[in-house]
């Protein structure tokens, strides 16, 4: 999966330099892996996307991400909204390489808050009080734990299911015999169970 | 955002189109192919230039196809290239000719091969199709005898592949195991590969290889040929038991590295807690005074947003 990321790079610029006129809808629609950056003056490692163009970044709670990722690197972006503001949380983890396998896990949360006419507004006091105000909800993000989910269950399984249907350890021959016995074996038993009920 | 202001060369185009199809998962060339055909908006460009590369991805997959008349597939490999586009058939000792697009043969005509290394090719060729048959529910090998680098050489190849792009899945493996029959003492040499690309609402690919060697005593065209089955059996063993088990450490641990299913504490956080323990007193008391209504809307893929139109302010 590591080997198809990088390429996976690589093949937007291909496409962008073949085809110039896509390179708005390609890169509209297709996430890049997150890049780290260091900021030099506070000696802390931000991570970059679309949305920090405009430089107001703050620091996401980092309870969140330490409990979740133990470590990694996280940044948050916000912009004002009409009525309300929205965001993007980034967080990216690599693995620590051990074990000889090597991964990388990237978030990219977006979250639009609406802040509905005629309520009274928080009052703020400073900045980390608006995001601790918003955060129960914002930090109760079940997506992340059903994708990771999804991607150890289903996809890692399904793929290894297809792997183990293109060769078989067992004998086939053998396999199919055994697959007679247990269909007969199935049978024999619901048969039985129809005879004491 | 680089500025890609000066246009590619025709050149470096078809280069970049070649590269995509080369690399496209097994069973979704011509999707790819359609796709790079649509950018490429220049057919002709394409079938020149990128000719070489629909030759070079059907010999690099192993793309089994079957000759008129045949119940049996033979493999599009290197060991079988005649040039002018043509390839043979070791065990029917024909050679034919192979539309790399189409992926059909035609043209038959006879071919003997090296007559020196056939016993020997024969002997490998039905102890491996047996072994074949027992193991892979779609499997097609073709066995080589060829004189290489001046060394008399068996070269075998195994392909088994599903495609069932239907439900978003496709799948091919492929080894290729090579020993030499000029001494009494010989090294096997093989390279095993496994490609899966399963991409239902979503895209995961599983692209693995392991090289081999093995020693191996070289007597007669039987026992040899046992022998060399014996080993490319247990190796191939040795190496789908392994994936299924790098599966499970990579879902053991590696995978838990990168994001736990729970924090440490085996709980899941408790936001309120953690907001209480940030909020000072006085911004409590207010807090309890506010009647606040907010819609949150969280997407479920990283690009959904997009879809959406939410923007941040323009630069």
């Amino acid at each position: 999966v590591r080997v198809i990321v990088r390429v996976c790079a690589c093949d937007c610029v291909r496409v962008i330099v073949c085809v110039p006129s896509l390179c708005e809808d390609l890169l509209s629609s297709v996430d890049q892996p997150l890049k780290i950056a260091r900021d030099k003056v506070v000696g802390k490692d931000y991570l970059l996307c679309d949305y920090n163009r405009d430089g107001d970044s703050y620091r996401c709670s980092t309870e969140y991400r330490d409990l979740y990722f133990e470590g990694g690197v996280s940044s948050v972006y916000l912009w004002d909204l009409d009525h309300g503001f929205a965001g993007v949380i980034l967080i990216k983890k690599a693995g620590d390489g051990s074990k000889k396998i090597k991964g990388c896990w990237d978030s990219i949360h977006v979250v639009e808050v609406q802040v509905r006419a005629g309520a009274p507004l928080p009052v703020q006091t400073g900045i980390n009080n608006v995001n601790c105000f918003y955060l129960p909800n914002l930090g109760n993000m079940d997506m992340e734990n059903k994708i990771r989910s999804t991607l150890n269950e289903i996809y890692f399984g399904k793929t290894k299911d297809i792997v183990n249907g293109l060769r078989s350890v067992q004998m086939l021959a053998d396999k199919s015999k055994q697959e007679a016995l247990k269909n007969d074996l199935m049978q024999v038993l619901s048969q039985r169970s129809k005879q004491q009920s | 955002m680089t500025d890609f202001e000066e246009p590619l060369s025709d050149e470096e185009k078809v280069r970049i189109a070649a590269n995509f199809v080369t690399h496209a998962p097994p069973g979704e060339f011509n999707e790819v192919f359609n796709d790079v055909r649509l950018l490429l908006n220049n057919d002709n460009l394409l079938r020149e230039g990128a000719a070489h590369a629909f030759a070079q991805y059907n010999m690099d997959q192993f793309t089994p196809v079957k000759l008129d008349g045949s119940e049996e597939s033979v493999l599009i490999t290197e060991h079988g290239d005649l040039g002018q586009g043509r390839f043979f058939d070791p065990r029917k000792r024909v050679s034919f000719r192979f539309d790399h697009l189409r992926k059909e043969a035609s043209d038959p005509q006879p071919y003997e091969g090296e007559t020196a290394l056939r016993s020997w090719r024969d002997a490998c060729d039905e102890a491996l199709s047996a072994y074949v048959k027992e193991h892979y529910p779609t499997g097609v090998c073709t066995v080589y005898g060829k004189t290489v680098d001046g060394q008399q050489t068996i070269i075998a190849c195994i392909e088994g592949h599903q495609f069932q792009p239907k439900n978003f899945w496709n799948g091919r493996c492929r080894s290729e195991w090579k020993f030499t029959i000029s001494q009494s003492s010989a090294q096997v040499v093989g390279v095993l590969k496994i490609q899966v690309h399963y991409y239902e609402d979503g895209n995961v690919q599983l692209v693995s290889h392991k090289e081999v060697e093995e020693s191996i005593v070289v007597t007669n065209e039987t026992q040899t040929a046992k022998e060399f089955v014996k080993i490319i059996e247990n190796a191939e063993n040795d190496y789908q038991t392994a994936i299924s088990e790098n599966y499970q450490t990579m879902s053991d641990t590696t995978f838990k590295a990168l994001r736990r299913q729970l924090p440490v504490t085996r709980t899941k956080i408790d936001w309120n807690k953690i907001l209480s323990y940030k909020i000072a007193a006085s911004c409590f008391i207010i807090f309890s005074f506010m009647l606040v209504q907010w819609a949150i809307t969280s997407f479920n893929t990283p690009s959904g947003f997009r879809h959406t139109g939410l923007c941040p302010p323009s630069s």
